[in-house]
């Protein structure tokens, strides 16, 4: 299918097709590191356009390159799958809000969920959590899907200038300057999650300050080899 | 960094053939036991020599004998792939303050980070638990990646002679006489850790006293045979 814009590539062009190809990659490790169930996406933002590809109406689990939908930041349809995801607007807005942003997923994510109706926070007490404030992710506290614009620019302004945004009884919404960061960020998140869950049993943790956090800022982080990992667990999936 | 003074076998040599192997089979391990994530790494001693060998940058699921590099303990390059991993002041550091440990296995173990961040700390409640002290393992208390001999001597400092010292929002380190034991012991720490876990859920467990840990301690352990029984469950992925 042509794209209806001259000026931006066809989702099947060859230069998008690495971008695709990751896109499509990183729902499959979302779902195979049990963060996704039937629900979720991973948007992309299509370089030097104001425009996004992502997957339409299908579990990230389930995706393939013929379910791939790219669309403007006003919602219009541009390329490839005929019915956009009800959600769209989580993508666009923080596309729009965010142009150093590559990627982002949101993920109906068990333990994303739970945080979001806790009074306690998810906070950082792994170096995992180094990408977070010391306070841990905000909350979008709007209720009903993200389907309008202007839920999606309510959630851009509680995401504000950060990695996540936990959405009240819903999930969450995680962004990266590259699709390998964006899935090292949503699989650590969901990670935090889970070891805040165990360590409040045993009662107040010892969570890291933003001073230590600081300290770990400081040195490298690895995006590449998180993915070349889950790319390997993939493997027996896809074959 | 001095230039090396090495003199042992050559990366290539024949000679390191087994220890490679079973570097490579040890981090596969730790991955299929559900230990490691992307993370971590197995290094094993050069007999008579300050060096080791390690995996490169590589996550232990995804270790190769041809991702293997062979370091001085001043972080000299030897041989093999590159670079080497940031933290190999952990393997350097403990080998060098350490001459009975051949083998030491560095993790982001689930339950290790969960009770470095707890009050209590990880305590053996299990005969398993025999090769850590009744008090439970210390725990390296400072922010920051292993990335400097300064910190990795820090961490030899808590580890003391001891086998396993947890880091704080971290992981831990174990250490073994050889990497079956190393391997082994990081395996039970794990369990340790989920055990404490589970029966804080019930109250706490009644944890092993001094007298008994001593009565398990006398006993021998056999980590010939876990480590036989871990190589079966690698099935194919095993080298």
């Amino acid at each position: 299918m042509a794209a209806n814009r001259k000026d931006i590539p066809t989702i099947d062009s060859t230069e998008l097709k690495e971008l695709t190809d990751k896109l499509i990659t990183s729902c499959h490790i979302l779902d195979h590191e049990g963060v996704t169930d039937g629900y979720g996406h991973v948007g992309v933002r299509v370089p030097g356009a104001d425009a996004f590809i992502t997957i339409a109406n299908i579990s990230p689990g389930s995706v393939t390159r013929d379910r791939l939908i790219m669309q403007d930041f006003a919602g219009n349809h541009l390329d490839g799958a005929a019915t956009p995801p009800n959600e769209w607007p989580i993508h666009a807005c923080i596309f729009k809000a965010r142009p150093e942003i590559v990627s982002i997923a949101h993920t109906h994510s068990k333990w994303s969920t739970i945080f979001s109706v806790l009074p306690i926070k998810l906070k950082p007490l792994h170096h995992y959590g180094k990408f977070l404030s010391a306070d841990g992710p905000p909350v979008y506290e709007g209720v009903g899907l993200v389907r309008t614009i202007e839920r999606g620019n309510d959630l851009a302004a509680a995401l504000g200038d950060g990695p996540a945004v936990l959405m009240r009884a819903h999930g969450d919404a995680v962004v990266g300057e590259s699709i390998e960061q964006m899935i090292e960020r949503t699989t650590r998140l969901a990670m935090l999650g889970e070891w805040n869950h165990l360590a409040l049993l045993h009662g107040q943790p010892k969570y890291l300050s933003a001073e230590e956090l600081e300290v770990y800022n400081a040195d490298q982080k690895f995006p590449l080899r998180g993915w070349e990992y889950f790319v390997s667990r993939l493997k027996s999936k896809l074959e | 960094m001095a230039a090396s003074d090495y003199k042992g076998p050559a990366f290539d040599s024949s000679e390191l053939k087994e220890l490679k192997a079973k570097v490579v089979n040890a981090c596969l391990i730790l991955d299929s036991e559900g230990i490691t994530d992307g993370f971590g790494h197995v290094s094993v001693r050069i007999p008579e020599q300050a060096a080791l060998l390690t995996i490169a940058q590589v996550s232990p699921g995804c270790a190769a004998l041809d991702k293997l590099v062979l370091l001085d303990f001043d972080g000299n390059y030897l041989g093999g792939a590159q670079p080497a991993p940031y933290e190999w002041p952990i393997h350097a550091c403990i080998m060098k303050a350490r001459p009975d440990v051949n083998s030491v296995c560095h993790t982001h173990s689930k339950w290790s980070a969960l009770f470095s961040v707890l009050k209590k700390g990880l305590r053996p409640a299990h005969m398993y638990g025999r090769f850590l002290p009744v008090g439970g393992a210390p725990v390296y208390p400072n922010a920051g990646l292993i990335t400097s001999v300064e910190r990795g001597n820090a961490l030899a400092d808590t580890l003391k002679d001891g086998a396993a010292t947890l880091l704080r929002a971290h992981g831990d380190a174990v250490v073994g006489a050889s990497v079956e034991q190393a391997i082994l012991r990081t395996v039970q720490l794990a369990f340790l850790g989920e055990l404490a876990h589970l029966a804080a859920v019930h109250g706490g467990p009644d944890y092993l006293t001094e007298g008994e840990l001593a009565t398990f301690a006398g006993d021998r352990s056999f980590p010939a045979r876990p480590w036989e029984y871990f190589l079966s469950r690698l099935g194919e992925r095993r080298v």
